[in-house]
C-alpha cells in the first residue's frame, strides 16, 4: 500500500524531469538543426528587438532582404523603444530599433562595453487625426492645437478654431481629446512640438513619453493603449481628436489635420511634405560615432514653404565590432543595403519615408561600411 | 501519543502530497516578497504617498519624478464592485433556472455555452466592449439617465466619450458571470433531494423553496462572489479597452478612470527608462495583494458569521 505511493510519487517525479528536459532540449534545437543546413556559406542569425513604430518597414526590409541572402537570417521583435535600448545594452540582441535618439548616460554606459553607432533609418510623422461628421479640411496652427490638447478650448466652434478655419461649418460639440495611456515615443514627440509652439504648453505639461494630461482632469481626456487603441478610440468617438503616425491614418483612412508650419502655410502630411521638412533638417544628424548628440527638438517646426512641422527619425544600433567576425559583416552589410537598396521606393512601405540620399550617402561614409 | 506519531509516519500518501502543497504556497510567498522586495526602492522614495496621492509623472529626470495609484486603486476597486452587482444577480438566477428550469434537453447546451464564455480570450470581449458595448451604453444608457438624472452625484459626470467606470463595470460583469455562475450551479445542483422535498412538503412555493435552497448553498455564493471579484480585479487587457484609461477619482459611473491592472499593463514596456516607475509599478501591483487579502478575510467573517446564527 504504502509502496504504491512511493511509486506514484516517482513516476510523478520522473514525469516532472522528463517536462522539464523537453524545455531545455527545445531550446538547443535549432543549432543541431542548422549545422547541416550550412552550405557554402554558414548561415548567420542576427537578432535585433526595439521601436515597434518602424516594425512593418523592418519586416519588409528583412523580407526583401532574406531573398538576396538567403544564408541571413534576421529576427526581429517589437518591444517598445525603451526595451530595445535595454536589450542592447544586456547585448541579447546584434542590433536594436529606437525612435528618439540614446541619452547621453545611456550612451556612456553603451562606450563601456564598445563603440555603438546609431544611424535613423527611416523618417515618420506624427499627424493629428480627427472624427467630425462632416468636417474634412480642418486646419489648425500649433498654438491652437496645444490649446486644444491642453483642454482650454473646450468645443469645436470656439472663436480660436473658426478663425482659422472660416468655411467650415463647425458644430456646437465638446472636444475629446484622445491619447495614447502607454508610455510611447510618438508621445515624446508629439509633446516636444506643442512645447516648441507653445510656451505655456512647455510650461505646464512639457515633454515626455508619458505626460500628464490636463484634459483628463476635465473628463474629456481618454486614453488608448498604442496606436491601435487611440485609433479604435477615435472611430468610436464623434468630435474626437487624437495624435498617432502617419502610417495608422493610412491604413484606417482617418481624416488628417492641415497644420500650420513655420513658413506660415498650412501642410498636410504626405511623402512629398516630409521628404521637404526631412531634407531641410538632415544637415542636424549628429555623426553615428556620437549619436547621443542628436536632438530631436532640431527635426521639427522645420523651415521650408512645404515642410510639414512633425517629422521624426526612427533609428538603429549596432556595435563598430562584434567578436564575431562573419557576424559582423552580415549586420554591417544588412545595415549598408538599409541605407542604400531599403530606402528605394518599392523596398518603403506606405505611411514611412525614406531617407535624403545626401544623408544616407554621408552616414554610410562616416560608419565606414 | 505513540500512536499518533506512528499514524503520521504511516500515512505515506500524507507525506507524498506536501512537497506539492507547500510547492504551491511557497509559490504566493515567494511572489509576494518579489513584489515586496520590488516596491522598496518607490517607499523609500515617497513612503505611503504612492498609495495616497494621485499622480502620475514620469520624468527622465529621477528627482521630478514622482507617482501616486491612488486613481487607479479607486478604478479597480469600483469597477469590480459593479461588475459584482451585476454578476450576482445574473449569475444566481442563470443557476437557478438551468438546474430546475430549464428544459432537460437545452440544459447541456447552456452549460456548454456559458463554459465557453468563461474560457473566451478577454481580448476579444475588450474589442467587442470598445465597439459595441459602449457606444451602446453611452447612447441607450448614460444620456438618457444623465440628460434626467444628473442631480444625483452617481449620474452627475457627463458621459463625453462613453469610456468609464459603468462601461469596464459592465463589461466585466459580463465576463465574470460564467464564473460565479458555473460554482453556485454546481453548489445548487448538489444540494440533497431530501432537502428539495421537505421544502415542497411543507407547502412552499417555488419562489419560496428556492429562496431556502439558496441560503442553504451561501457559502458557495460566497466563494464565487469572491472568485468573480478577484478575476474582475485583475483583468487587463479588455478593461484597458473600455474604462479610459486616465488618473480620475469621481464619484460618477460615467466618468472615466484607470485600474491598477490596466496601468501595469499600460505602462511597463518602457517604465524601466525611468529611474522609479519600475517599483511605482510593482507597489501598484502589491496594493492588489492588499485588496484580494481584504475581500477574503471579508468573505470569511461572512461566512463565520453565518455559522454563528
Amino acid at each position: 500500500m504504502s509502496w504504491k505511493n512511493w511509486e506514484n510519487l516517482a513516476v510523478m517525479g520522473v514525469i516532472l524531469v522528463i517536462l522539464f528536459s523537453g524545455c531545455i532540449q527545445n531550446s538547443e534545437k535549432p543549432t543541431s538543426l542548422q549545422t547541416p543546413k550550412a552550405t557554402v556559406q554558414e548561415t548567420v542569425t542576427i537578432i535585433g528587438s526595439g521601436a515597434t513604430f518602424p516594425q512593418p518597414q523592418i519586416e519588409k526590409w528583412i523580407d526583401v532582404y532574406s531573398k538576396v541572402k538567403p544564408n541571413v537570417k534576421i529576427e526581429y521583435t517589437g518591444k517598445g523603444s525603451g526595451g530595445g535600448q535595454n536589450d542592447f545594452k544586456q547585448g541579447l540582441v546584434d542590433f536594436a530599433c529606437s525612435d528618439p535618439p540614446l541619452k547621453e548616460s545611456l550612451w556612456r554606459e553603451l562606450e563601456k562595453k564598445g563603440e555603438p553607432l546609431q544611424f535613423p533609418m527611416i523618417i515618420g510623422a506624427v499627424v493629428v487625426a480627427y472624427n467630425i461628421p462632416g468636417i474634412d479640411n480642418l486646419k489648425l496652427d500649433g498654438k491652437t492645437l496645444a490649446d486644444i490638447f491642453m483642454g482650454e478650448i473646450e468645443y469645436w466652434d470656439d472663436v480660436k478654431i473658426r478663425e482659422l478655419n472660416p468655411d467650415a461649418n463647425l458644430p456646437h460639440e465638446k472636444i475629446i481629446v484622445v491619447h495614447r495611456s502607454d508610455s510611447s515615443g510618438t508621445t515624446k514627440i508629439f509633446t516636444t512640438y506643442l512645447g516648441l509652439v507653445s510656451d505655456e504648453w512647455k510650461e505646464k505639461v512639457g515633454a515626455g513619453k508619458t505626460v500628464e494630461w490636463p484634459v483628463d482632469k476635465l473628463g474629456r481626456g481618454d486614453g488608448g493603449k498604442g496606436n491601435p487603441g487611440v485609433v479604435a478610440a477615435l472611430k468610436t468617438t464623434k468630435y474626437s481628436v487624437c495624435y498617432t503616425e502617419l502610417a495608422y491614418v493610412y491604413k484606417e483612412n482617418l481624416k488628417m489635420v492641415a497644420l500650420k508650419n513655420k513658413a506660415g502655410n498650412y501642410v498636410i502630411a504626405s511623402p512629398q511634405t516630409i521628404k521637404a521638412a526631412a531634407s531641410e533638417v538632415s544637415i542636424n544628424v549628429p555623426p553615428p560615432t556620437k549619436g547621443y548628440k542628436e536632438d530631436m527638438k532640431a527635426f521639427l517646426n522645420a523651415e521650408g514653404e512645404n515642410s510639414y512641422p512633425i517629422v521624426a527619425f526612427s533609428h538603429m544600433l549596432i556595435w563598430k565590432n562584434y567578436e564575431d567576425k562573419a557576424r559582423e559583416n552580415a549586420i554591417k552589410e544588412f545595415a549598408k543595403w538599409i541605407l542604400t537598396f531599403g530606402q528605394k521606393d518599392e523596398n518603403i512601405v506606405k505611411g514611412y519615408v525614406g531617407l535624403p540620399p545626401e544623408l544616407s550617402s554621408k552616414l554610410i561614409r562616416e560608419m565606414g561600411l | 501519543m505513540r500512536d499518533a506519531f506512528s499514524g503520521t509516519f504511516r500515512d505515506t500518501f500524507k507525506v507524498s502530497i506536501l512537497p506539492f502543497s507547500a510547492l504551491i504556497f511557497g509559490i504566493f510567498l515567494l511572489m509576494l516578497l518579489v513584489y515586496f522586495a520590488n516596491s522598496i526602492q518607490i517607499f523609500q522614495k515617497e513612503g505611503i504617498e504612492i498609495y495616497t496621492t494621485n499622480k502620475w509623472i514620469a520624468s527622465e529626470d529621477p528627482e521630478k519624478e514622482f507617482y501616486g495609484v491612488l486613481a487607479a486603486i479607486y478604478g479597480s476597486i469600483y469597477s469590480s464592485v459593479i461588475a459584482v452587482v451585476i454578476a450576482l444577480p445574473l449569475s444566481i438566477s442563470f443557476a437557478v433556472f438551468v438546474i430546475d428550469y430549464a428544459p432537460s434537453k437545452l440544459k447541456e447546451w447552456f452549460i456548454i455555452a456559458t463554459d465557453i464564455m468563461a474560457g473566451l480570450p478577454t481580448i476579444i470581449y475588450g474589442i467587442w466592449g470598445a465597439f459595441v458595448l459602449v457606444p451602446f451604453l453611452k447612447d441607450f444608457v448614460m444620456y438618457p439617465i444623465y440628460n434626467h438624472l444628473s442631480f444625483i452625484p452617481f449620474f452627475s459626470f457627463e458621459p463625453l466619450s462613453g469610456y468609464s467606470f459603468l462601461s469596464a463595470g459592465v463589461l466585466l460583469g459580463i465576463m465574470v458571470t460564467p464564473f460565479a455562475s458555473s460554482i453556485i450551479r454546481e453548489a445548487y445542483r448538489m444540494i440533497p433531494f431530501k432537502y428539495r422535498e421537505a421544502v415542497f412538503s411543507i407547502g412552499a412555493t417555488r419562489y419560496e423553496a428556492t429562496k431556502i435552497l439558496l441560503s442553504y448553498i451561501k457559502p458557495a455564493i460566497v466563494a464565487g462572489v469572491i472568485l468573480a471579484f478577484g478575476r474582475a480585479i485583475g483583468e487587463t487587457v479588455a478593461v484597458s479597452l473600455v474604462v479610459g484609461n486616465t488618473f480620475n477619482i469621481h464619484p460618477s459611473l460615467f466618468a472615466p478612470g484607470y485600474t491598477i491592472s490596466s496601468l501595469i499593463a499600460n505602462q511597463f514596456g518602457n517604465a524601466f527608462i525611468y529611474e522609479y516607475m519600475v517599483s511605482a509599478l510593482f507597489a501598484a501591483g502589491l496594493s492588489l495583494f492588499f485588496v484580494g487579502l481584504a475581500v477574503n478575510l471579508l468573505g470569511m467573517y461572512i461566512l463565520r458569521r453565518r455559522v454563528h446564527e
